[in-house]
């Protein structure tokens, strides 16, 4: 090799857990290797840290697999068994080919005859395309109505229920540990270890050796597991009925001073007073909800100021309610209790003895969890952040996904609020606290998308379910908007709404639902539904049903099997794109500073790749969209708005700018935003240095400051609200004659009940069967070296992976396999009454007896090195059905199967 | 006399195989071949499991087997502490590779590609047929200490000049620096916390010390 | 599959790929070669050459194996390197000595140069051993009793090869008793073998390997053969005995090339990883030791 080596600075957003900084060094043109980018240490909370998936970028680049000429379909049949006869043409050709369909759809209408757009669009993985995509949000934003509902797992897959009343109760789109401050964490199944990034992992691994206790509980002893002080290997979908025999501990074998009655009292809804009808009881005149003042010893409004509310007691008072669609009762004379009294009378049945058995864990467990869980709290004790005496509580709990979406998800979410609660720790220093919005605007302060409503609580931008408010006809194909009033309508609404729905109602609409139509043309990116969804085979169906399908391809794989064009993306360090950095984001990125990323081009694009900018720009002119698709980059699509209070870099709306060009417009503007208008550097600044921040506040880390400064209560523990909408929705669906979301209306409760969650799964498998042919739990975890990003093709994460017991089989208990004859690296077959998979049993002491594990998203059969590791996966086993379907439209990655052995290993 | 010596803290390592991929990537190893590598160990029975991860490699013993038995002195141990490989001078017998209870020593014989058929990019630009059928192993990336310490700086502090491994971890489990200063970052950790070298009664005197639990 | 499958999993120990059958051959032929070169000095009063070209023959073909294996044939010469510490110089040192002294011993048959020759092969036999013996990266190699066994298998290889190959050249030996001295070295590798395998300390399949092994290697090759051969010393001259002989000469020698196959292909499993305290992680004791597969 000659040459000097240049180091080019990039970011990775391959996972939801950076961005992270890293250098590419390149010598001759070639890219050699990455390295940290060590000078970001100083910002970044995982010292300028990138993890193993980022040093596979360069083998990413020059994966041979890759596609790098435009292709055309020239089989009209599509399906599994039907090779595509891809042949490459022009770019000429190919954007003319996606622009001339484009421009047929813009004529008949962008939405079709049912009201749905015509256009579609599926990205992957968390919004991590959209930071590899360029301005490609320009144009969808320019093009109008685009249907983002075929999912290919979110909404579904990920923490779904932890999303939706994660931002309801405390404006958390997911929730992590105060992990720096906190003592203890109690942890259901949150894989940090896995999926938390560099910022998680460093975090973590400070807090263990400082002397964080942090017990795991989950089916299957983890990577997170094994860096726990304790494992607890719980039954899979129990994870309620543990923590609420934890609340009925703190509850009813507890002083209520050991409990935060401070924090209880004035900083949540506990001391409103509740109604006969299950709604809160209101002041006659303005409509507010009433709490019981001790000092006046008279029900007031709850923000009448210098209260002493009454925490719990039985009290005669008149007062009005107001239930669903306005209907109002007046009442005269009622005793009543507060929340809080119903709370506590509500968690009496679950007693931990009852948890435990529940869970299928050791007696005493929960009892003394619950116990640690107290004695770390410090209720009482204070810090002072930045000038502010906050609450000190380092105690918090974290979920993880399983536990987060399906049934049971609300139940855990909301179990998990409450405990944070009752011990004054939530949204304080050392405890459990919101990373970031999503449905909330805006999306970069979640302190900004605090408001105050009527009731004292957060404002929340609910789907309205009134009478005539209602969206009686879904605007897209996975009715998130008609169904779920939680989903909010922003930017990610869609991907939050059921997305299996479009799937599944293509194939069947349900009765009195309108049919889902194809959409005419799909924009596929980063994203793989034919293998990371659930019923793969079926999914591979549906996608081969679309009459076009545009996908921007980094190799063949199983979706774009059916597309008809294939547009090859200038991938990760081959193209230009700033993103923003900092602040506090999933899965754990609380940073001290803020600001903006770049990632640019260490070598040329390979082949004829083509910078997504440099395509998005082209579909914008050949669709005539030119001046919309520049006018959204000026305000914002490509991360920063291009105007600012003394500044403009605005482009002109009427030229096909190059990538260039754009880009270096958008860094101006970031560096405008950044150091409040006093530089300007651009493209050419960010080349050389790789990012820019600014310090922020450690108070904004956490919400208590801002609903105290506001005074707005958490709304905790009674959910009036919830419990209201449920009650219209279930109206208006009956109206119209649907009954098949009765089900999931019953989530809408106001303190939610344990029901046999693990008996939903063990009735569907038995409608398909019996039980006993299906003995097993599967469960799936993520794993860090392949997880997100097409890593599955990239053999150096398959080879470092292979470090790991569990990759590529199925995990199994040694003393179960024994009992099956099973010996370890036997090939079995693990079948549910949807599909079946096959792999190396690998067998582990850690994990439970009843539980099979397979981890990753594998059983690929078109994606090139991908599809001879013959590796196993769930996904096709799970079924989609709305019987497993929660009221937040979201299942579990989870099903019941059996085992067999097919042949002894070689 | 500096003798340079690695701290891994077992308390902080979760597997990643973040500097596996790092030291592959900068040495440029060939596909299957792994000087650090990190296992995963499981002990224990249902349900009182444990799972340890543990980073591995050449040990750069202070009593290496290796160099007792290299017939040609291709492997020799430095002053400052470093086992070295003179590639120029192995012969591929393959005596080390037994020899070391570490199981970290690697000899290829046949060149092999990541993707099969032949060499992507970086391995063209890379590749060493210095490296070919000769015995290979971890050498603390001798070469950046070596042009680290010409230029004044210090191993296991500057990055340019630490090995690659303990520049990429994401959770700090490496220390990298001088065992004979008691003031180097890894004297000071290995003073305040409980340690073990592994296979020990071996008597190799290696350099990687195992932190389990502070003092 | 991929490359997860060679890896997943190995931190118990698991058998060294470096050194194979090739390796083996090293071993079979400077062994059994070098025990017969030794041999042979006894029988230089009547026939000695065709001896000790087999047996130079065989260190040979040890040699050639060797040379087959290492990955830089052309720096061959480069192994005469390290005489103060490598075994492996130390028998490629003796080597051409053995082989010069041996060809004019062969070609001459006097006793001194026979003897001499028995010296080299003795001191080349006892190399051998002790490269073995330095692997510490092999449980079963460097135990120390494994020097005394595999000096004690090359004499009685090359006492049986001796007995064995008179029999077929239908060469009488010179010596009283050729056969009463096969079952005295048979009787003392068994004593080694058993002193070696009590004070082993090795991965559990090791020794289950080498106790698999064992059928062959001691009840057959010394259990079976010595009987055979005291019973081939009493008997009169003849076919019966001579052939009886050589069945123990041949058993004696194959035992030995089946325990230095097993020895370096199946039960060299290498030491594996091994933790004597697990850490601790964030709170809560220190962890118990593992080893797995021992």
């Amino acid at each position: 090799m000659t040459g000097p080596a240049r180091k080019i600075p990039q970011y990775c957003y391959q996972c939801v857990a950076g961005p992270d900084l890293l250098t590419v060094t390149v010598v001759d043109g070639v890219a050699t290797e990455v390295e940290p980018n060590f000078a970001a240490a100083e910002v970044h909370p995982g010292g300028g840290k990138c993890c193993v998936k980022a040093f596979g970028i360069v083998q990413k680049t020059y994966n041979p697999n890759r596609c790098l000429r435009p292709m055309k379909r020239t089989n009209p049949k599509k399906g599994r068994d039907q090779d595509p006869g891809f042949v490459p043409i022009s770019w000429d050709e190919a954007l003319d080919l996606v622009a001339g369909k484009l421009n047929e759809i813009r004529a008949k209408g962008l939405t079709d005859e049912i009201g749905y757009p015509r256009v579609a669009a599926s990205f992957g993985g968390g919004g991590t395309p959209t930071y590899y995509m360029g301005t490609f949000p320009a144009f969808l934003g320019a093009w109008g109505a685009v249907d983002f509902s075929f999912g290919s797992g979110q909404g579904v897959k990920c923490y779904h229920s932890e999303h939706l009343y994660g931002e309801l109760w405390h404006r958390a789109f997911t929730v992590c540990p105060d992990t720096p401050t906190a003592k203890y964490v109690l942890s259901f199944g949150a894989n940090t270890e896995a999926s938390g990034g560099v910022v998680g992992s460093w975090r973590h691994a400070a807090a263990r050796v400082r002397g964080l206790k942090r017990v795991q509980i989950e089916p299957h002893l983890s990577i997170t597991g094994a860096a726990s002080a304790e494992w607890i290997p719980v039954k899979p979908k129990t994870d309620p009925a543990f923590l609420f025999g934890m609340i009925h501990v703190l509850l009813h074998e507890n002083p209520r001073d050991a409990l935060d009655v401070f924090f209880l009292k004035h900083h949540t809804g506990s001391p409103y007073l509740i109604g006969p009808n299950g709604f809160f009881l209101r002041d006659p005149v303005t409509r507010k909800p009433l709490l019981w003042d001790t000092r006046r010893n008279a029900a007031v409004p709850f923000d009448t100021p210098g209260t002493e509310p009454a925490l719990e007691g039985r009290f005669t008072l008149d007062a009005y309610e107001i239930g669903a669609d306005g209907h109002e009762w007046r009442h005269t004379g009622i005793a009543v209790t507060t929340a809080f009294a119903q709370l506590v009378d509500h968690m009496a049945q679950y007693t931990p003895d009852w948890a435990e058995k529940v869970c299928d864990i050791a007696p005493g467990t929960i009892r003394r969890i619950a116990g640690e869980y107290l004695a770390h709290a410090q209720v009482g004790a204070t810090i002072d952040i930045e000038g502010e005496t906050l609450p000190l509580r380092p105690v918090a709990i974290a979920l993880g996904k399983t536990v987060t979406n399906g049934w049971g998800g609300y139940e855990a979410c909301y179990a998990r609020t409450l405990l944070a609660c009752l011990i004054g720790g939530l949204e304080v220093p050392g405890g459990t606290l919101g990373t970031t919005v999503r449905l909330n605007r805006p999306a970069t302060s979640r302190q900004a998308s605090v408001s105050r409503g009527p009731d004292g609580f957060m404002n929340y931008p609910m789907n309205p379910t009134g009478k005539d408010t209602w969206q009686r006809h879904p605007k897209v194909r996975n009715a998130h908007a008609t169904l779920v009033p939680l989903s909010a309508n922003s930017p990610w609404s869609q991907a939050l709404g059921p997305t299996h729905l479009a799937w599944m109602f293509r194939k069947q609409s349900p009765d009195h639902w309108p049919e889902v139509t194809a959409p005419e043309l799909w924009f596929v990116y980063r994203t793989n539904p034919a293998i990371s969804f659930w019923d793969t085979r079926e999914i591979a169906n549906r996608v081969a049903e679309f009459p076009f399908t545009v996908a921007f391809a980094y190799t063949i794989d199983e979706t774009n099997w059916m597309a008809d064009v294939l547009l090859p993306e200038a991938t990760d360090i081959e193209s230009t794109q700033l993103i923003r950095i900092g602040g506090t984001k999933f899965i754990e990125a609380f940073w001290d500073h803020d600001g903006f990323a770049l990632r640019q081009p260490a070598v040329a694009p390979r082949g004829e790749a083509r910078d997504m900018t440099d395509i998005a720009t082209e579909l914008a002119a050949r669709t005539g969209l030119l001046e919309k698709y520049n006018g959204a980059i000026n305000r914002g699509a490509a991360g920063a708005p291009l105007a600012g209070t003394g500044w403009d870099f605005s482009l002109d709306p009427a030229v096909k700018h190059g990538v260039d060009t754009i880009w270096d417009h958008v860094c101006r503007a970031a560096s405008a935003e950044v150091t409040d208008g006093k530089a300007t550097d651009g493209l050419d600044w960010y080349r050389e240095h790789g990012y820019r921040t600014r310090p922020i506040p450690r108070l904004s880390w956490y919400l208590f400051p801002e609903l105290r400064k506001q005074g707005i209560r958490f709304e905790m523990p009674f959910q009036e609200r919830l419990f209201r909408i449920g009650k219209e929705l279930g109206q208006r669906l009956h109206d119209v004659g649907i009954s098949w979301w009765d089900t999931q209306l019953t989530e809408y409760q106001a303190l939610p009940a344990v029901k046999d969650f693990p008996g939903i799964w063990e009735k569907d498998a038995a409608k398909h069967g019996t039980l006993a042919d299906y003995p097993f739990w599967l469960v799936t975890s993520r794993s860090m070296q392949y997880a997100w990003g097409a890593n599955v093709g990239i053999q150096l994460m398959d080879e470092v992976a292979g470090n790991l017991r569990g990759h590529g089989g199925v995990v199994m208990n040694t003393g179960t396999a024994r009992k099956l004859g099973i010996e370890e690296g036997d090939l079995v077959e693990v079948r549910s009454y949807v599909h079946s998979t096959r792999g190396p049993a690998i067998l582990k002491q850690g994990i439970r007896p009843d539980t099979l594990l397979m981890i990753g998203q594998f059983d690929q059969w078109a994606q090139p090195y991908a599809k001879d590791m013959h590796a196993p996966s769930m996904n096709a086993l799970v079924p989609m059905s709305l019987d497993l379907t929660d009221a937040t439209g979201s299942a579990a990655d989870l099903v019941r199967v059996g085992i067999s052995k097919v042949r002894a290993a070689a | 006399m500096t003798r340079w010596a690695m701290t891994v803290d077992l308390r902080r390592c979760i597997g990643c195989q973040t500097c596996t991929a790092a030291c592959k990537q900068t040495n440029a190893t060939a596909p299957g071949t792994q000087w650090r590598q990190v296992l995963d160990m499981e002990s224990g029975e249902y349900p009182d499991v444990r799972r340890t991860f543990v980073p591995v490699g050449c040990m750069h013993c202070a009593d290496p087997p290796c160099v007792h038995v290299c017939p040609t002195t291709a492997t020799r141990k430095r002053d400052d502490g470093l086992v070295t490989m003179d590639y120029d001078v192995c012969i591929g017998c393959g005596y080390c590779a037994v020899a070391c209870p570490y199981q970290a020593r690697h000899i290829n014989h046949r060149r092999t590609y990541a993707y099969g058929g032949g060499p992507n990019e970086t391995e063209a630009a890379r590749f060493d047929p210095k490296r070919m059928s000769v015995a290979n192993k971890c050498t603390f990336c001798v070469e950046r200490i070596d042009a680290g310490l010409a230029k004044g700086l210090k191993p296991g502090v500057d990055p340019e000049a630490t090995p690659a491994c303990v520049n990429s971890c994401i959770t700090q489990t490496y220390a990298f620096g001088d065992r004979e200063d008691p003031n180097s970052n890894v004297s000071q950790l290995l003073a305040e916390n409980h340690w073990f070298r592994m296979h020990e009664e071996l008597g190799t005197d290696p350099g990687i010390y195992y932190i389990v639990d502070e003092k | 599959m991929s490359f997860t499958e060679p890896k997943a999993g190995r931190v118990a120990p698991w058998i060294q790929t470096n050194w194979d059958l090739r390796a083996a051959g090293n071993f079979i032929g400077g062994g059994s070669g070098t025990g017969l070169l030794i041999a042979a000095a006894f029988a230089v009063g009547a026939e000695y050459r065709p001896f000790a070209v087999v047996g130079l023959g065989f260190v040979a073909m040890g040699l050639l194996c060797v040379f087959l294996e290492i990955g830089r044939h052309l720096r061959a010469p480069r192994v005469l390197a390290h005489v103060g510490r490598s075994w492996m110089t130390r028998e490629a040192i003796v080597a051409p000595f053995l082989f010069g002294v041996g060809l004019a011993a062969a070609w001459y048959q006097t006793p001194l140069l026979a003897w001499l020759t028995a010296l080299l092969a003795a001191l080349y036999l006892f190399c051998q051993a002790r490269i073995l013996h330095a692997a510490k990266g092999i449980p079963a190699w460097r135990e120390p009793r494994v020097i005394p066994l595999i000096v004690a298998t090359g004499l009685a290889e090359g006492a049986g090869f001796l007995i064995a190959l008179s029999a077929v050249f239908g060469v009488p030996l010179p010596v009283r008793w050729p056969e009463l001295g096969l079952a005295v070295l048979l009787v003392a590798r068994t004593v080694a073998w058993r002193r070696y395998r009590k004070r082993l300390q090795a991965p559990a399949r090791a020794l289950a390997a080498l106790d698999a092994g064992r059928l062959a290697f001691d009840r057959i090759g010394n259990w079976v053969a010595a009987p055979l051969a005291v019973i081939a010393s009493v008997l009169t001259p003849g076919p019966v005995a001579t052939w009886l002989a050589a069945a123990a000469g041949v058993l004696a020698v194959v035992g030995g090339w089946h325990f230095k196959i097993t020895l370096v292909t199946r039960a060299a499993y290498n030491q594996g990883f091994a933790l004597p305290a697990l850490p601790v992680r964030g709170k809560g004791p220190v962890g118990p030791a593992a080893k797995p597969g021992w």
